[in-house]
């Protein structure tokens, strides 16, 4: 008796050389001689490139003078004897960045886990961290030390406002946002007659605080403007659309340097001899224009790539003009373009670095002007040592605007932009 | 008037809700909004000019501007007027924005290939220089290859490359065809033209021979060895002929300080200037060339090996093509910043138009000065968006 029996296939493994560390190696960098030459050569000079940089890095860089410049990189002058005599004003600004990480911890309650939680804890955990720093206690007193490890608390106080109580909204946290906004400029602007809060001259804010938030004010003001502009562009009154497009092409065609600069010199002219107006604002205001003129190209962007049966849809429904545009059309467009404002907000955090061409020492016009006066004086010995400052602003930079933009490819995958 | 009213209200719609009576209110009212804001500037503006005897008008173009400008493209002696003046920084400008943008481009599109290389080691050293450049504010890096010009070693103790290259702080100097004359800088122009004619010419010989005939002709190198080859012995006759009208000055180091004459010396600030936009903008490029790239069909590039093109003429021929479409936009509006952000330039002491303008309202009247540099940023800004476009309607399909 003969059975039929099946064929049986032989599975026999996939060679060696196609799987595992050598397949990888084989298939990314030797698949051809063409590959092979290239990734000899390219390998080459990135090992050489690598060494020079750690070689240079680990032994010849010399970061005394980021250490010399200290906390003036982060607040400026704001905490000297010419802008706060005969006081400590360290603590405002710290108070200050102590009701943003409450802000954090109450987003992280609300959106639950995820990206949020992640960025509110390293957040916090390192600016926590900052409290071990090597400074000696003169330079670097308990209250500071406290007070940037009362980061952690804060971040877990916000969590629990938001979880255990009714601000656990994200209505709360917008309206909360802007009050804590408000509340950080008086903050660091003082009150007059105030024990404690004594006014610190605007002229005196520097540093990374300047620069965080110039561009901060910079992206949420030009937020409205620009949305307001991107409307009146794509608006069929001719009179409202000229104006428009003169205002974006005009601010758009412009270098942001002159306009900055010739902020300085027009506009005191263009306002009453009493007005109040000091260079802080001048700048904000420009910035904000700016940003502006950007925000409404990105928005009119989402707007013309949104399917105009939406808005059919929604007049056909009897929405009326302006609930069709505020509840059907801006929120898709807004929501489409929201990588192009993250980038413009990148774009920004690094213009806000163009100040020093109005005399404001925000942290790189800082750096430079310090570092070169200490060489100047004898305090460092080499202008070499300014490359390490450069090095050093180049990280802190490279830091916020490689994370932002981190961020927004995630917010990115996780909206579905595109994949539809 | 009852007639006119009754036409408006028709069908019982209120006039405060009659869709045109709304938008032209909202017309009206904007633009008297502006109208007074900008009458009120003005009214401010020449009240200023009034009480605090603040200078204004055209008049000063005419007045010697007797500032030394650092570099500068066009002759420019310190009598000349501000009017000049102006054009001398705007032409510094102009040629920064130009090399920068030919440099730029070049590396861009270098960086972003290598970005989609199939090699893991090539792609991800682009990887790091996009990431890197793109992420770092403009000015910084500015500042950093400034500085490091700066420490160099001074001008005695500098390097010197075959006694034709000499690199110190004060920038670099390098040999350079010197027109003497206004007749020497036409020959000059004529030898270039005639090298680029007869090049484009064999480039189009030899692709119309490689699709008649099928045999690899590599019309690109045939094209290019022909203009430098023809420029080469055009300059060499001329020079037999008529006896060395085309100078090339060479640097040389000359009297008591060492001071580099001759040749053509980039100084620190344009040299800085011009490594930092360029590896700025580059990285910007190489995405949008790897996003022009990657937006071409991939049966494309698949059809393209089938048919037995090599991956470098697939690339050139195939992909590049359709990808341009997409890149030429964005890439515009990549020049434009690259122009822009030459105004940076102040930081490092080159006299760019900006930098120029800032100097000159310490002498001059800062609106007149004002409403110039605007003109002429407007105009560069315009230039470049028309030839994007016509360039865009040549490539666009149908």
């Amino acid at each position: 008796m003969s059975t039929v029996t099946e064929p049986v296939a032989i599975r026999l493994p996939p060679p060696r050389s196609e799987t595992g560390v050598v397949g990888w190696l084989r298939a990314n960098l030797f698949s051809s001689w063409f590959n092979t030459v290239l990734t000899v050569v390219v390998g080459a000079i990135a090992v050489w490139a690598l060494w020079f940089a750690l070689r240079w890095l680990l032994v010849d860089a010399d970061f005394t003078v980021v250490s010399t410049l200290g906390g003036l990189l982060l607040i400026g002058q704001y905490n000297t004897d010419l802008s706060c005599p005969g006081q400590n004003c360290f603590w405002r600004p710290q108070a200050a960045l102590l009701l943003v990480t409450i802000l954090l911890g109450m987003s992280w309650a609300i959106a639950g886990s995820g990206l949020t939680k992640r960025i509110a804890i390293a957040v916090a955990v390192v600016i926590a961290l900052f409290a071990f720093l090597p400074y000696s206690l003169e330079r670097m007193g308990w209250d500071v030390r406290l007070l940037l490890l009362a980061n952690v608390p804060a971040l877990l106080l916000g969590w629990a406002l938001a979880r255990y109580t009714a601000l656990g909204t994200w209505r709360w946290v917008s309206i909360l946002a802007v009050v804590a906004f408000l509340l950080i400029l008086v903050l660091l602007r003082g009150l007059p007659g105030v024990p404690g809060l004594q006014p610190v001259s605007v002229l005196h804010w520097g540093g990374l605080m300047l620069n965080l938030l110039l561009a901060v004010a910079g992206i949420v003001v030009s937020f409205p403007i620009g949305i307001a502009l991107a409307l009146g562009r794509r608006s069929r009154l001719p009179v409202v659309k000229l104006l428009c497009v003169v205002f974006i092409e005009v601010f758009r065609g412009v270098p942001l340097i002159t306009l900055l600069f010739m902020s300085q010199v027009l506009v005191p002219l263009a306002f009453p001899e009493n007005f109040p107006l000091n260079s802080l604002l001048r700048a904000a205001i420009i910035i904000t224009l700016f940003s502006a003129a950007y925000m409404a190209e990105n928005i009119r962007g989402g707007l013309q790539a949104l399917h105009p049966g939406q808005a059919e849809a929604a007049r056909a429904l009897g929405l009326p003009g302006w609930q069709t545009t505020l509840l059907i059309s801006l929120p898709q467009a807004i929501r489409n373009v929201i990588p192009a404002i993250v980038g413009q907000f990148i774009a920004l955090f690094k213009d806000t670095s163009l100040v020093y061409i109005i005399g404001m020492l925000d942290i790189v016009e800082l750096s430079r002007k310090f570092a070169t006066t200490y060489v100047e004086n004898g305090m460092l010995p080499y202008l070499d040592d300014v490359h390490e400052v450069f090095i050093f602003l180049a990280v802190v930079f490279w830091i916020f605007c490689f994370g932002m933009s981190y961020v927004s490819g995630r917010i990115e995958r996780h909206l579905g932009v595109g994949e539809r | 008037m009852a007639a006119i009213l009754q036409n408006l209200t028709y069908q019982g719609i209120p006039i405060w809700r009659h869709a045109q009576i709304i938008q032209w209110t909202a017309q009206v009212v904007s633009g008297f909004l502006v109208v007074f804001l900008v009458a009120w500037f003005f009214f401010n503006i020449a009240n200023a000019i009034d009480e605090r005897e603040i200078p204004y008008g055209f008049s000063f173009l005419e007045r010697a501007y007797q500032t030394p400008i650092g570099q500068h493209f066009l002759p420019y002696e310190t009598s000349d007027t501000f009017l000049y003046a102006f054009v001398v920084a705007a032409v510094n400008t102009i040629v920064v924005s130009i090399v920068g943008v030919i440099l730029a481009t070049l590396l861009g599109i270098f960086v972003g290939v290598c970005r989609l290389s199939t090699n893991w080691l090539v792609a991800k050293v682009a990887l790091v220089y996009i990431e890197f450049f793109r992420n770092v504010p403009l000015l910084i890096q500015l500042y950093f290859w400034f500085y490091i010009v700066l420490s160099l070693p001074p001008v005695r103790e500098g390097y010197v490359i075959a006694n034709r290259v000499y690199i110190n702080n004060a920038g670099v100097s390098i040999p350079f065809p010197f027109a003497d004359g206004a007749a020497a800088a036409l020959v000059w122009i004529a030898l270039a033209a005639a090298g680029i004619i007869a090049g484009n010419a064999v480039h189009k010989g030899l692709t119309q021979r490689e699709i008649t005939t099928g045999q690899p002709s590599y019309p690109l190198i045939g094209g290019f060895a022909t203009a430098i080859a023809a420029g080469a012995v055009a300059w060499l006759v001329i020079s037999f002929v008529a006896g060395a009208p085309l100078v090339v000055s060479q640097p040389a180091p000359q009297g008591a300080f060492g001071r580099i004459a001759g040749g053509f010396t980039v100084s620190g600030g344009l040299m800085a200037l011009l490594i930092g936009l360029v590896m700025y903008t580059s990285s910007f490029i190489a995405e949008i060339v790897r996003a022009g790239i990657q937006s071409v069909g991939r049966g494309q590039i698949e059809a393209a090996r089938a048919l037995g093109l090599s991956p470098m003429s697939t690339l050139r021929q195939v992909t590049f093509p359709q990808a341009l479409r997409v890149i030429i936009p964005p890439l515009i509006s990549q020049f434009l910043n690259l122009t822009k952000n030459s105004s940076l330039a102040g930081a490092i002491g080159f006299a760019d138009l900006t930098n120029v303008a800032k100097t000159m309202t310490q002498t001059a009247p800062a609106i007149s000065i004002f409403i110039l540099i605007m003109a002429a940023y407007l105009a560069m800004s315009l230039t470049y968006s028309l030839i994007g476009n016509l360039y865009n309607r040549r490539i666009r399909i149908a």
